[in-house]
């Protein structure tokens, strides 16, 4: 069984103020951060950890409106992991809650911004691809690109630079948290560090990653936000 | 059109428009760099004569030579500088790129024979350079720029006669004198080497894998971590390769990687230039020190 991460932990400085775009509701009273889990197989995970800082917490009820959201969906293994102090990176905020909850095995990070369906998730390395002709819109320069050879493995992943008609959809599998933390201790110091730095580092010491297909993407237009 | 990676040699570069397609025309008008510029049209002449598989070099069609002035006229070549390459290459084609570099110096180190290098080239050298800092205006009242030099040649002293390869080095193996053609890498700017090995080539590729001299001279906004994490790459595969191969790899490579530092240091005179390389050679100090090197 894999684990589910959901990192939502960067500060902005109007966050002092404003509630983060995926802690709010859509029409149906559902949490855009919630609903962004809501089309993946999430039989196939053990636990689910959404992961925010004291700092919104406190500010904005977070964990309460979360546990209600959860009780709703009945995910009855969603937890939420509350860190004190702000991230650098969504690979430090995914390591931060792989250490605090002791997560072994496979994970799955999915971003909070977006939703897509996926039928099936293999525990094994991955990233969420979509092709950029099924968007009627496109705003290419936040997103990330991947190139798939022609038997489906991933060859390159890159920040803001179009060298493939695929996009990172926003869902990474790696197969071993702990392998996840070592590429993480490894680049650290590296910024802005982005989950794409580390599987092309993976990449480039032969780690294999399969592109894994969804379908219905949406991008809920809070670009320009890293969510960490 | 403005190039990304500018040079430091002065020379004039155009690109000429004749029947048989394009050329370059590298010319010099500095009565003093004529002999530089011819003597590096004879090195890519003669470089250009032997096949490197993956690893090429643009055919010189004419040199043409008088008193003040010098041109080269050569193949154009289709390219991207390795800031555009490293940004859009794929893992498979840095493990291409790590596999043409490590032959084409194994060509090199074939091609040469196993030297003494007396060791007053390196002390001669070194006196070489402390002269020039001390005339340099921007490093001569820098305490220190000047003790980093004091220290370096105490270890230059130390270094002795040094066995190695000699007979072939491309002189100047920056990743700025390489022109990405998609598996092609074509080697420009050739360079008389005050020790002509191939381990100066070494030197100076790890002059950017592991230091990444080159993106100081790259103008224009790019991914940092993504080639600091492809540079880290090819660094560890040369690295590795070189030192479980070569014993002399492993005993010169800290010496005459300082001395490469030192001979940029000679000349620089942007302040930000002159900090990084006083940062780069006081971290080779230390760890020569520290290795007992």
């Amino acid at each position: 069984m894999m684990t589910l991460i959901v990192p939502i932990a960067a500060d902005r400085a109007d966050y002092v103020a404003k509630l983060p775009q995926p802690f709010r509701f859509d029409d149906e009273g559902t949490m855009y951060c919630v609903k962004a889990i809501t089309g993946l197989p999430l039989n196939d995970f053990k636990d689910i950890y959404f992961v925010i800082l004291r700092a919104h917490d406190n500010r904005f009820m977070l964990s309460e409106q979360l546990a209600m959201q959860f009780r709703k969906l009945k995910l009855t293994n969603a937890h939420v992991t509350i860190l004190d102090e702000p991230t650098t990176s969504q690979a430090e905020t995914v390591t931060r809650a792989i250490e605090l909850n002791s997560i072994k095995g496979t994970i799955f990070i999915k971003d909070a911004d977006c939703y897509f369906t996926a039928d099936e998730i293999m525990p094994q390395n991955g990233v969420a691809i979509y092709a950029l002709e099924n968007l009627p819109v496109v705003d290419p320069q936040h997103k990330s690109y991947v190139s798939v050879d022609d038997m489906f493995y991933v060859t390159n992943i890159i920040e803001k630079r179009v060298v493939s008609h695929f996009f990172s959809a926003g869902g990474y599998c790696f197969q071993d948290a702990e392998v996840f933390c070592q590429y993480y201790n490894q680049l650290k110091d590296y910024s802005p560090l982005y989950l794409s730095h580390i599987i092309y580092a993976m990449l480039l010491d032969k780690q294999i990653f399969r592109p894994i297909e969804i379908d219905d993407y949406k991008d809920w237009g809070v670009i320009n936000v890293n969510y960490q | 059109m403005k190039l990304d990676i500018q040079g430091h040699s002065g020379c004039e570069i155009a690109i000429v428009h004749d029947d048989n397609g394009l050329q370059i025309h590298k010319s010099t008008y500095d009565p003093a760099y004529v002999s530089r510029l011819i003597n590096q049209a004879n090195k890519q002449i003669k470089a250009s004569e032997i096949a490197y598989q993956n690893i090429r070099v643009p055919k010189v069609f004419e040199v043409v030579q008088n008193k003040a002035d010098a041109t080269i006229k050569m193949e154009y070549i289709y390219s991207k500088n390795f800031v555009e390459y490293f940004e859009n290459a794929g893992f498979e084609q840095i493990k291409y790129l790590i596999g043409a570099i490590k032959y084409f110096i194994d060509l090199e180190i074939n091609a040469s024979e196993m030297q003494t290098v007396p060791a007053n080239i390196l002390t001669d050298k070194m006196a070489d350079v402390a002269r020039k800092v001390q005339k340099n205006a921007h490093l001569k009242d820098d305490i220190e720029a000047l003790e980093l030099v004091n220290s370096s040649q105490e270890i230059m002293n130390g270094v002795g006669d040094m066995v190695m390869p000699v007979g072939r080095c491309h002189g100047d193996l920056t990743f700025s004198n390489i022109l990405f053609n998609g598996n092609n890498y074509y080697l420009i700017d050739f360079l008389d080497s005050f020790i002509e090995s191939p381990l100066l080539d070494i030197v100076k590729i790890r002059q950017d894998t592991a230091y990444m001299w080159s993106t100081l001279m790259y103008h224009k906004p790019f991914d940092k971590v993504r080639l600091s994490i492809i540079s880290a790459r090819i660094d560890s595969a040369i690295d590795e390769y070189f030192t479980d191969k070569y014993k002399w790899y492993r005993q010169y490579y800290m010496p005459l990687q300082l001395m490469n530092f030192l001979r940029v240091l000679q000349y620089a005179h942007e302040e930000k230039v002159i900090s990084y390389l006083k940062n780069v050679i006081s971290g080779q100090l230390s760890f020569i020190k520290n290795t007992n090197h």
